[in-house]
């Protein structure tokens, strides 16, 4: 039996003659019906999805870092200095006061930003500034004189946004961050912004203007190109990523202390010794997470609690001192994995029990 | 966007209390896939959509009923497989041929098919997981075919004039996705027989 007949069936595209042959064939044995019964089920349940993403990546996509050992899915490395015993990692202070998207404008009038509202934002005078759309919001426009207002945008945990300003610039915010900036940027001066948590930029050519990023107590300073800024209250450090172009990196309170980075580089401010280093990196890692991806490469179980936290709005508190010392290499999907998923993929690696409850994860030991 | 599970179960809890938005939710999530099935065994677009409408409705009045998440889709789905299997028995399927014995052989198996699957949640949460990682993994020309197929409920004359190759190449591309899906499908339990392309 060809079964190009089944599909041209099971597609509503075939002749009454083929059905004929189809159900004799079908009728001739037991095992030919239970092949058919079979394929109709497949056919009848693949209509169970929807949403299927249109580029390439797998939905967890772990790769093994020693290739001896292929069932390991998840790789790990046992690192004994990092445990800092430090037990139970919890982040109670994190903000949690909203778990909308909230806009400020520049007369202290403040917006939820829902995923249908489509609106048109006007300032203080009438003016037509911005329009919402699902997802993200456009500005456009140039102010007519210097006076710049500020609005800002507030990402809670679990939720990512996007923004183009009114230069054209486009900013990626992810989770759990606070981003300031220009209603519209002003004609003379700098184009300045303020960011607490991560984003990714892709900043509008401009000579004139130079773009400045002010992130805790450093600043980056761009004319025209593609970087990721990650400066969340919880870590000491400022770290910026060059994709391309160029940027220089500098103390807000000390011009003189500055680095200028190349493509492929990392540049990460320290609080504490006030010093700027710069590294090569790999740039598709620190930007995966505009691709919805969360990725991990030898990352510390803190860290991951971290990102997880932020990215699905829970918490974790973790008791299980052998987990706390692991390191993880991976890339997930957020779209299309639970937290869940992420901690039975964990557990494969180093065993340990959980509890749900409500929002707050506890991981313990393995009784 | 985020399939995210805290957002879920929340939107779970607001469905029990009664919040019409998180009905929809569902509703939006579920309408397609519950009309998608009913066409396949009522073989008629507007039948199948009242049927999923009326799945909905029941699913609404009988929401303290439901104890989990994955129970709205267990739900919906069992709802959707009893009333198919009411349509076929009372003979409300419309004649698809001439020849008569066609169209009672065609009901008769249809029966053999629905009552065949059960929909568990813990299955199909299960299944569903599958199915999209599956299709995830076809390759890319192939991935396209069948989702325009399937999904977007192309004919295959309309795939090939938009893919710009030829009918031949639509249909053994839709061919080699069934293949693979089947095979990656038969690993689970819920289905036993592997078929052979080719035989």
């Amino acid at each position: 039996m060809a079964s190009e007949i089944i599909y041209k069936y099971l597609s509503n595209e075939a002749s009454e003659k083929e059905i004929q042959t189809l159900f004799e064939w079908i009728d001739a044995s037991e095992e030919n019906k239970k092949q058919f019964i079979s394929i109709k089920k497949t056919w009848a349940l693949s209509a169970l999805t929807e949403n299927i993403s249109t580029n390439t990546t797998p939905v967890i996509k772990i790769k093994p870092k020693n290739k001896a050992a292929k069932y390991l899915k998840y790789a790990a490395v046992f690192l004994t200095l990092l445990g800092l015993g430090r037990i139970a990692f919890n982040f109670s202070q994190k903000t949690k006061s909203s778990k909308e998207i909230v806009l400020e404008l520049g007369d202290g009038r403040t917006e939820f930003i829902t995923k249908t509202n489509q609106s048109n934002l006007v300032n203080d005078k009438g003016e037509l500034i911005a329009r919402k759309l699902p997802g993200q919001i456009v500005y456009f426009g140039k102010a007519k004189d210097d006076e710049v207002i500020y609005n800002s945008l507030k990402v809670p945990y679990g939720k990512t946004f996007k923004l183009t300003l009114s230069d054209g610039t486009v900013v990626s915010l992810n989770s759990g961050t606070t981003f300031r900036y220009p209603e519209q940027f002003g004609i003379n001066g700098k184009r300045t912004v303020f960011l607490t948590g991560e984003a990714f930029f892709e900043v509008a050519k401009d000579k004139e203007h130079p773009f400045i990023v002010n992130a805790n107590q450093a600043a980056i300073e761009v004319l025209g190109t593609k970087f990721n800024v990650s400066a969340y209250p919880e870590t000491p450090t400022v770290n910026s990523v060059l994709v391309e172009g160029s940027i220089q990196m500098y103390e807000a309170e000390n011009i003189s202390n500055a680095v200028l980075l190349k493509p492929n580089q990392m540049a990460t401010w320290q609080n504490n010794s006030k010093k700027i280093t710069t590294k090569s990196v790999d740039p598709d890692f620190y930007s995966a997470w505009t691709k919805g991806e969360l990725t991990f490469k030898d990352t510390p179980f803190s860290t991951i609690v971290k990102i997880i936290q932020r990215t699905y709005d829970v918490e974790i508190i973790n008791e299980n001192s052998d987990l706390a010392r692991q390191h993880f290499t991976g890339t997930i999907k957020i779209s299309e994995s639970s937290v869940e998923n992420i901690l039975e993929l964990l557990k494969r690696d180093t065993p340990f029990e959980y509890t749900i409850k409500q929002s707050t994860i506890t991981i313990t030991n393995i009784q | 966007m985020n399939s995210n599970t805290s957002f879920e179960s929340e939107t779970f809890e607001s469905f029990k209390k009664g919040k019409e938005a998180a009905f929809t939710y569902f509703y939006d999530k579920y309408f397609c896939r519950i009309t998608s099935f009913g066409i396949q065994f009522i073989y008629d677009k507007d039948e199948a959509e009242n049927l999923a409408q009326e799945a909905f409705i029941n699913l609404w009045q009988n929401r303290e009923n439901i104890d989990s998440l994955n129970g709205i889709q267990s739900f919906l789905y069992t709802y959707a497989k009893s009333k198919c299997l009411n349509f076929i028995r009372h003979n409300k399927v419309k004649d698809k041929f001439k020849n008569d014995l066609l169209n009672h052989k065609e009901r008769e198996l249809d029966i053999e098919v629905l009552n065949s699957i059960q929909f568990d949640t813990l299955e199909l949460t299960e299944l569903e997981r599958i199915i999209n990682e599956s299709i995830n993994d076809l390759p890319p020309k192939t991935r396209e075919v069948f989702i325009k197929k399937r999904f977007e409920n192309k004919k295959n004359a309309e795939i090939a004039a938009e893919m710009q190759v030829t009918l031949k190449a639509v249909e053994a591309h839709m061919t080699k996705a069934l293949k693979i899906l089947k095979t990656k499908l038969s690993d689970y339990l819920f289905l036993i027989f592997i078929f052979i392309c080719n035989n």
